[in-house]
């Protein structure tokens, strides 16, 4: 019954490990999804009234600061773009997630469902939403029937005005990242720089989907200009290496001594009268009379080795002590292999093993 | 007729005749030149073997026309190989093995060698002092300098994330000189020591409970990647393969993790790294000097560990010291280093073996080098 009541608890324990560990590997994920850079589309009005194409509210004179097929949505038309960046070292899915630039969702009372409703889901079913390590992706404002990467129409940037843009989890409740985009000039974007603080940038500099500064690193740089001799990473290297096994070492020495006084306490009051027998030998020996008393050799021998042995503090591997017997279930009753005998050995006669009678 | 000819004459051009460069022959020969030494001088020929037939494999001239066949073409069975390499999964798992089949039992018995093993690793960092005067970025100075740790499997890891462009000369290198180390070590250690030192004989080691052997891997586990948490794929798969050997309970794990994992985790390592070894990328001048870098990573090693030996010396009582032959230890090739004490003991003294008390420093090379290339890692990448 207590077996059978362990294996469900083992059974038990093993489970919730389980779930701890998978929870832990899923509460990381989104909470890595920062705004990286924002492109609000359009001009000053004078130059909208003189520029305005056909559709109205794109600004031609925006577009010509643009470099081409970079500030523009896969159907190569100019439109304002929000970048996100998965700032962790794995892999994590946006999917579900929610994009506004309406602050009443800043309302901590706000159920999620009126929520939902001043932002734009990024739908599911999208391969293009799960985003490696270290990567970008940019939703389009605007014209949510082009595709995933657009936008609802609840999303609004406005040029020449300041915007505030959220990033909401998949509760509609935690936000991920917020970002105060101010008033800018036609062209211009304002991105992340690689120490948090945001730049307003020109069109010349935008990178959609690409890390907004050079990557450099820098601290190889710092290392060829501080320590081109490499005295300074020598000494910082061995003194690690070395805190490292000096460490181990202390340990190991400290527990090395607690263990064998610990193992002397227990063998003592065996192998005491063995040792002090040993140590009068040793007097004897050191007497030089090379009589011995009628003792066989041999015992000395045994009885001074033994002694050394133990005075070198040589101590035996810590048995369990423990005999496992496997009963044997079968019997002749029920197993006819216990009948049978090995294959008889062909018995060959030999002049040596052959005796006539 | 002209069809058979046309298409005949087209079959030709695919052929390793037809795109044969000197190079190629030059690589092949090298190739070739290990498996020579693996088998008749048998240097590693775990590792030249598939090392030497790597390289030719890697040379084997052909025409670039999409077959998916060499090395660095995507989707190539090779290339497919080689991700473990260029990923940096091979050495972990290499590690594993390692540590599934290294008794601790000799550093835990006399603590203090744990040192010798880290003072070897000046071997690295004094190669990494003479490859930046050579003019070598600080991140390739220090993939060519990890070769003085002996550590192949390390090696490869840290040049595959600091400087991969040199990978395959790097790999190469630390094998090769990890094949030498019988003919390079001896010879540092005769010059540094002097007969009667050669002589000292070491107190038997006591033996160690097998608690203290479970304990090892997490213990050590623990301190060295608090310390260094960039070593961790090294030193996690390290003390993991040794706790699946000492914990007693998990004997088969452990079997399989020192036995058919690691045999074919080496032969594919083995291979990959022959393979990267192509003529374009291996025959420069940056290769001679990896080598030149190389030998002296070895020998600076092997005089740092025998040197702080003769220091280590002047502390301990008459009862207690060190025979310095067992300093060159210090540097990761298990056991071949610490064969080479045991040898060099024996020809100054045919009674003294010091092979148990080399192999402490031994296995502690192998942790000071995964430790020494997690640092570097932090540092510069």
């Amino acid at each position: 019954m207590e077996t059978y009541h362990s294996k469900k608890m083992k059974k038990l324990l093993s489970i919730l490990s389980l779930l701890a560990v998978s929870a832990a590997a899923m509460a990381q994920g989104a909470h890595d999804f920062r705004i990286n850079e924002v492109f609000v589309l359009g001009c000053p009005k004078a130059c909208m009234q003189s520029e305005a194409g056909d559709s109205g509210c794109v600004a031609p004179a925006d577009a010509r600061c643009m470099r081409p097929s970079l500030l523009k949505d896969e159907y190569g038309e100019p439109a304002s773009w929000i970048e996100v960046e998965n700032t962790s070292y794995s892999t994590h899915e946006i999917r579900n997630c929610f994009i506004t630039t309406n602050k009443a969702v800043l309302d901590p009372k706000m159920p999620a469902p009126e929520r939902e409703k001043l932002m734009s889901v990024i739908p599911a079913g999208d391969p293009r939403t799960l985003i490696k390590a270290k990567q970008r992706i940019t939703f389009f404002v605007g014209n949510r029937n082009r595709g995933t990467l657009h936008t609802t129409c609840v999303v609004e940037l406005k040029a020449g005005e300041e915007n505030w843009i959220a990033l909401y989890d998949g509760n509609a409740v935690d936000l991920l990242d917020s970002v105060t985009v101010p008033a800018m000039q036609p062209g211009q974007t304002y991105a992340r720089l690689s120490d948090n603080t945001w730049q307003v940038c020109e069109a010349s500099e935008a990178t959609p989907n690409g890390p907004n500064q050079e990557y450099h690193n820098d601290k190889i740089r710092e290392f060829k200009e501080k320590d081109p001799h490499g005295f300074a990473m020598t000494l910082m290297c061995m003194a690690v290496v070395f805190i490292c096994l000096a460490i181990l070492f202390l340990f190991f020495q400290g527990f090395g001594l607690l263990l064998a006084k610990i193992v002397n306490k227990v063998t003592k009051p065996v192998v005491q009268p063995v040792v002090n027998a040993g140590e009068r030998v040793v007097e004897v020996a050191k007497q030089a009379t090379m009589e011995t008393k009628g003792i066989p050799m041999e015992t000395y021998t045994a009885v001074i080795g033994l002694a050394l042995h133990e005075y070198f503090g040589g101590t035996h591997d810590i048995e369990s002590g423990i005999i496992t017997i496997h009963q044997n279930l079968h019997s002749s009753w029920t197993d006819k292999s216990h009948e049978l005998r090995q294959t008889p050995q062909h018995h060959i006669a030999t002049p040596e093993n052959h005796t006539s009678k | 007729m002209d069809f058979v000819a046309a298409k005949f004459s087209d079959f030709l051009t695919y052929t390793g005749f037809a795109n044969v460069e000197w190079a190629n022959i030059i690589m092949i020969a090298v190739g070739a030149f290990f498996i020579w030494l693996a088998i008749k001088k048998d240097f590693e020929p775990l590792l030249l073997i598939p090392i030497g037939l790597g390289i030719i494999l890697g040379n084997i001239p052909f025409k670039a026309a999409g077959l998916e066949i060499g090395l660095y073409e995507d989707n190539s069975v090779l290339n497919i190989f080689y991700q473990g390499v260029r990923q940096g999964w091979y050495p972990p798992l290499v590690f594993l093995g390692i540590g599934a089949m290294t008794d601790f039992g000799a550093l835990i018995a006399n603590p203090k060698l744990m040192l010798i093993g880290a003072a070897a690793q000046f071997g690295i960092f004094g190669a990494y002092m003479i490859a930046l005067a050579m003019g070598f970025e600080p991140n390739q100075a220090a993939g060519i300098a990890i070769i003085g740790g002996a550590d192949g499997p390390t090696a490869i890891f840290l040049s595959s994330k600091l400087s991969p462009n040199l990978m395959g000369a790097i790999a190469v290198c630390a094998y090769s000189y990890m094949a030498l180390v019988p003919v390079l070590q001896p010879v540092v250690m005769k010059l540094l020591t002097t007969k009667a030192q050669r002589r000292i004989k070491m107190k038997s080691p006591r033996q160690v409970s097998q608690t203290e052997k479970m304990l090892f891997p997490i213990v050590g586990l623990l301190i060295t990647t608090f310390i260094v948490p960039s070593g961790l794929p090294l030193l996690g798969m390290l003390f993991f393969g040794n706790l699946l050997k000492e914990s007693t309970k998990t004997t088969r794990l452990a079997k399989t993790a020192g036995s058919a994992l690691n045999d074919i985790v080496v032969m594919l390592l083995g291979l990959t790294v022959g393979c990267s070894t192509q003529a374009s990328e291996f025959l420069t001048l940056d290769t001679i000097k990896i080598f030149a870098l190389g030998a002296f990573a070895f020998i600076i090693a092997t005089a740092s560990g025998v040197c702080f030996v003769h220091i280590m010396n002047l502390f301990l009582s008459k009862d207690n010291k060190i025979n310095p032959l067992i300093g060159n230890a210090g540097v990761s090739a298990v056991p071949m280093a610490a064969r080479i004490s045991q040898n060099e003991g024996l020809k100054a003294d045919s009674h003294n073996y010091l092979l148990m008390h080399a192999m402490g420093p031994n296995v502690a090379g192998v942790i000071g080098s995964a430790v020494a290339a997690g640092v570097l890692l932090g540092f510069l990448s």
